[in-house]
């Protein structure tokens, strides 16, 4: 089968604003990844093509983009899915809400920026576990926050969201879903704190439940459930 | 301010789930509503100060630019209200997200059939009224008087823009930096996401029972009807004029209490305050430079506090006076 994609360009040394390219691929199997093919542009037709990926399996979170108008991992999307018949079309984009390096590569450090501010990593209750080496979980409390422990912080949520084009100094759904994870783990001892950092006017309360992280989730981590479970938290306590 | 651009095209440029569209219908139909309720509150207050004013509005609500709008008006409500409760349950249950898309069909259903016999209802009143074969007021005359609410809105915003401006000289602010991100947690914040709650479910009866009297079982028309009856009271209203009715309303008592003055005074507070502080969400995800950031903050602040104190000034005062006069006016005249 064939593949038309339409890819946006941008590369700040030369172009003024961003343009659309198309390249046309033959000899494509539909089991063939979005992040294949974009590979074959590149190799075949455009050596400029620019985009990010690492591992190709879904698993390091590099390549979110665009894809025919929705926020997907290039790796994870089979181009059988995009389309019917023997010709299919394709748009690609960078994903939108943090600034354009080149063609679709996007500046991630506003987003890190937004995941350091929560404070996402393990702050113990005390310094030594009760027996001096480990710190023990039920089953059910691990359950509380497995969920979002899938997340590969990739940006597909955050880049979704209408409050966060809005407004990028929105935290984002990203930053919540990692808070959630530690706010909700029982071994932890900073909910407190991390509640305190969401209760900002830039935090949880831009949310306006729209609803579009959760399926832009390439984990389909229930992103809008975490978010308001944090919420509540901040009301009434984890 | 840009980024209002990005939003509405990015909006219909991504394919979002229903849930965006619940978003996009919230939030205009919410802006639509707080922009009618600055008109209403200042023009219902004329029925205590400037009768005639008064009388010249309510023939503007009767002409048909009007009646399209009350159209428009109505949905907005009974979706906002509808969607809002949906909101709520959500907010309180976020486990039972994996029911938000259905729930978001559910409202736009379920909004389809209150307004089906709702608009059947209204459009009755507006065929009742056409055959009389009324006189509508000129479109110019709207536009005359809806051209100083215009001017009202830009003055208002003018000047809390010169006056933040003027701040930010004396401060030594930069006038071109955005507003600082990431403050501290306020206590603020929480009450008033608190409070869009309980207000929005509050405010649901009240409106609803608000636009049940004045635009379904009764029609805008029939509030200068001479010798129709005053909805909500066992009064007639004799003279026929838009002044005597509120009149009527205002001064009913049920065991000594004025109960559509504590109705409309609970009904103005609520609104104003869910409105106005909507109205500041949607201003504080648009407008990031810190000067004009902070005008509208202050515009949105001094225009609430002065509907609530219009509004209530009209409510104490009452227009007994007024109406009164006018009865004796047209005794006289007869
Ligand atoms: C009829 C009952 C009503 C209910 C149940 C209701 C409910 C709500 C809720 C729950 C929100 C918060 C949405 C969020 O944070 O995501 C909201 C926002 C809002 N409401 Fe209402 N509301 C009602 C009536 C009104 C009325 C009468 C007005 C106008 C005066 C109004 C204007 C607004 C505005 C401007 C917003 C902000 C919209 C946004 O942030 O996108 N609401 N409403
Ligand atoms: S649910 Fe909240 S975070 Fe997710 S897209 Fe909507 S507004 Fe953004
Ligand atoms: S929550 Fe999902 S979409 Fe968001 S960053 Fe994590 S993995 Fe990506
Ligand atoms: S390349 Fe690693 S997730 Fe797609």
């Amino acid at each position: 089968m064939k593949v038309t994609f339409r890819i946006r360009r941008f590369n700040p040394e030369k172009d003024s604003k961003p343009w659309w390219g198309e390249y046309t691929l033959d000899n494509v199997d539909p089991i063939d990844r979005v992040l294949e093919l974009l590979h074959r542009v590149k190799w075949e037709q455009d050596g400029t093509l620019t985009l990010r990926r690492s591992c190709a399996h879904g698993v390091c979170g590099s390549d979110a983009m665009r894809i025919n108008g929705v926020n997907r991992l290039a790796c994870k999307m089979l181009v059988k899915t995009l389309g019917a018949g023997d010709h299919i079309k394709v748009q690609v984009e960078p994903i939108l809400g943090l600034p354009v390096i080149k063609d679709l590569v996007v500046d991630m450090e506003p987003f890190f920026d937004h995941y350091r501010a929560v404070m996402p990593y393990f702050m113990p209750k005390e310094h030594v576990p009760a027996d001096g080496r480990e710190r023990l979980q039920s089953p059910a409390d691990r359950e509380r926050f497995d969920d979002t422990t899938k997340c590969i912080l990739c940006a597909c949520c955050t880049t979704s969201c209408p409050s966060f084009w809005a407004n990028g100094k929105y935290v984002g759904p990203a930053a919540i879903v990692q808070a959630h994870r530690f706010i909700f783990d029982t071994r932890d001892g900073a909910a407190a704190q991390r509640l305190n950092i969401l209760a900002e006017p830039d935090g949880v309360w831009r949310c306006r439940t729209i609803f579009n992280c959760t399926p832009a989730c390439p984990r389909e981590i229930e992103v809008t459930r975490a978010i308001g479970e944090v919420k509540l938290a901040i009301q009434r306590g984890v | 301010m840009a980024t209002i651009v990005t939003t509405v095209t990015e909006v219909l440029r991504y394919r979002g789930k229903i849930g965006q569209w619940s978003w996009v219908f919230h939030r205009v139909s919410g802006l639509g509503i707080v922009l009618f309720v600055c008109l209403h509150v200042v023009d219902t207050s004329w029925a205590a100060f400037y009768p005639d004013l008064y009388k010249q509005a309510i023939a503007e609500y009767q002409s048909p630019l009007f009646t399209i709008g009350e159209f428009f008006l109505v949905a907005a409500v009974v979706y906002h209200a509808i969607n809002g409760y949906r909101i709520i349950v959500l907010d309180r249950r976020p486990h039972l997200w994996h029911l938000q898309q259905r729930a978001a069909v559910l409202v736009f259903v379920v909004v389809g059939i209150i307004l089906i016999p709702v608009f059947v209802l209204m459009f009755g009143h507006v065929l009742d009224y056409y055959d009389t074969d009324p006189e509508f007021v000129s479109i110019a005359e709207i536009a005359e008087t809806q051209a100083q609410f215009a001017i009202g809105f830009v003055v208002i915003v003018g000047a809390a823009l010169i006056l933040s401006f003027l701040q930010a000289i004396i401060n030594g602010e930069n006038i071109s930096d955005p507003i600082p991100g990431m403050r501290r947690a306020s206590q603020l914040d929480i009450w008033f996401w608190k409070f869009m709650r309980v207000s929005g479910l509050l405010i649901l009866p009240l409106v609803f029972g608000h636009l049940a009297m004045m635009h379904v079982i009764m029609g805008v028309f029939d509030i200068t009807a001479a010798g129709g009856d005053v909805i909500g009271t066992d009064l007639v209203n004799q003279s026929g004029s838009a002044v005597e009715f509120v009149g009527d309303r205002w001064n009913f008592l049920v065991a000594g209490v004025a109960v559509w003055r504590l109705y409309d005074g609970a009904l103005l507070g609520l609104i104003v305050l869910h409105g106005f502080y909507g109205l500041r969400l949607v201003v504080n995800d648009y407008a990031h430079n810190r000067v004009v950031n902070r005008a509208l903050n202050w515009a949105i602040v001094f225009g609430a506090a002065g509907l609530i104190l219009v509004g209530s000034a009209a409510l104490f005062a009452g227009v007994e006076n007024t109406a009164e006069a006018l009865l004796q006016n047209i005794v006289a005249r007869s």
